[in-house]
């Protein structure tokens, strides 16, 4: 009855009071989570087959758009810092401003936006309906872990779909900035610069980073959405709210990882 | 019986026994096929292609076969309860427990058609408890 009470007129809480808990929860879900992953006991042929499916709808599905939503994108940043390098006679940095901006900071983070929209939203509906509707436990009775089945391999599909997409959009920006700014120009640059600024950029600690920050990218976009949706009430009309919630969350979350990343390359 | 508290200290008394529930739908965004053969690939750590082998000859056995690919908006009430009975039996466990049959098959003269089918399932458990009101045990002659 209490509970009941509580869901129809929640009591005033400070933000604090809201905010904790739930980011607890999401904490211990990680862990969870991430103890699941790294035990081999958590696969078996129906693990595998959610994984597949995740990586499926979150990176192959989605592949043709997002080739081109980072191309334009990409050819569109490598036109303007190639022209506002060459109207200050700097255009012997454009590379190198290019792969730092570009493949270190903005294409990392562009993905992880991208998944989080289209890919954890998914996800926290559908973990808040099926908590909303029983399914979890019914899994449970049967002998199914939901925490094996269902939850894990999603962290490990979109996990994957996250680095996936991310290291195909460096390439692909890697290749336009050759092309649009020695191929395209080739008296402004020689072609030998582009694997200098390569070396250059790519150092062993900014891969460090740039993939820590791009792994903590893909596990937040599933982490969270999935916390999120196994806090929400056996209610329906708190499905929005958990999905709302999941999303500002969320993006908290890679603001916070992008902002950490940042700090650790240029202040540290 | 329609208490929860009192179906709760049942199902607690009797872990072995698998409930069959109005509240414990199947996975939405599976097909009735595969909410049977996940248990099996669970719990006897099948390979799909065995595990779906198995759960289409569940499927046959209650005629269910023609709606295998159909995921459970799709079903009727018939047809989604035995789904469900199909779930909890894949394991053959000692005891399956049916609550509230009336409310999982408000259409049908269920008394019939659950010792029909559970007949057609007979070898898949040691025991079958059906929870219900009072006033339907005149519904259920006992079982030779």
């Amino acid at each position: 009855m209490s509970t009941r009470q509580e869901l129809s007129h929640p009591r005033p809480s400070s933000s604090l009071d809201r905010l904790s808990p739930a980011w607890l929860e999401t904490g211990r879900f990680a862990a969870a989570a991430l103890a699941g992953a790294l035990s081999p006991g958590s696969y078996n042929s129906a693990t595998r087959e959610v994984i597949q499916k995740q990586i499926y709808f979150t990176a192959w599905e989605v592949l043709p758009s997002f080739i081109a939503v980072v191309a334009f994108m990409s050819a569109v940043l490598i036109q303007i810092v190639g022209e506002t390098a060459r109207s200050f006679n700097l255009y012997g940095y454009a590379l190198e401003l290019v792969i730092r901006i570009l493949v270190l900071e903005i294409l990392p983070l562009t993905t992880a936006l991208l998944v989080a929209v289209r890919t954890g939203a998914a996800i926290n509906t559908e973990v808040a309906l099926m908590k909303i509707h029983n399914e979890l436990e019914a899994l449970e009775l049967v002998g199914v872990d939901p925490l094996r089945f269902e939850l894990v391999p999603r962290v490990i599909g979109g996990t994957v779909a996250v680095l996936s997409l991310t290291a195909l959009g460096s390439i692909i920006a890697l290749g336009l900035a050759h092309l649009i700014i020695i191929d395209l120009q080739p008296w402004s640059l020689p072609p030998g610069d582009f694997t200098r600024a390569i070396g250059k950029v790519f150092s062993v600690s900014a891969m460090l980073i740039l993939w820590c920050k791009t792994l903590a990218f893909g596990l937040a976009v599933t982490i969270i959405p999935i916390a999120e949706g196994l806090q929400t009430p056996k209610r329906l009309s708190f499905a929005p709210v958990a999905v709302r919630r999941g999303m500002v969350r969320l993006f908290l979350a890679l603001m916070l990882i992008e902002v950490a990343a940042l700090a650790v390359t240029y202040v540290i | 019986m329609a208490d929860r508290d009192e179906q709760s200290r049942l199902i607690q008394s009797h872990p072995e026994a698998v409930l069959v529930s109005a509240r414990l739908p199947l996975r939405a965004n599976l097909t009735v096929l595969e909410n049977v053969a996940v248990v099996l690939q669970f719990r006897r750590g099948a390979d799909a292609q065995q595990a779906l082998g198995s759960a289409t000859d569940l499927l046959e056995r209650v005629g269910l076969g023609h709606c295998s690919g159909w995921r459970d908006p799709d079903l009727g009430h018939e047809e989604r309860f035995l789904a469900k009975l199909l779930r909890a039996v894949a394991l053959a466990p000692p005891i399956i427990l049916i609550d509230r049959p009336g409310r999982q098959l408000p259409d049908t003269h269920y008394p019939p058609f659950l010792d029909a089918k559970l007949s057609a399932l007979e070898d898949r458990f040691a025991q079958c408890w059906i929870v219900d009101y009072e006033w339907n045990a005149p519904l259920y002659p006992r079982r030779g």
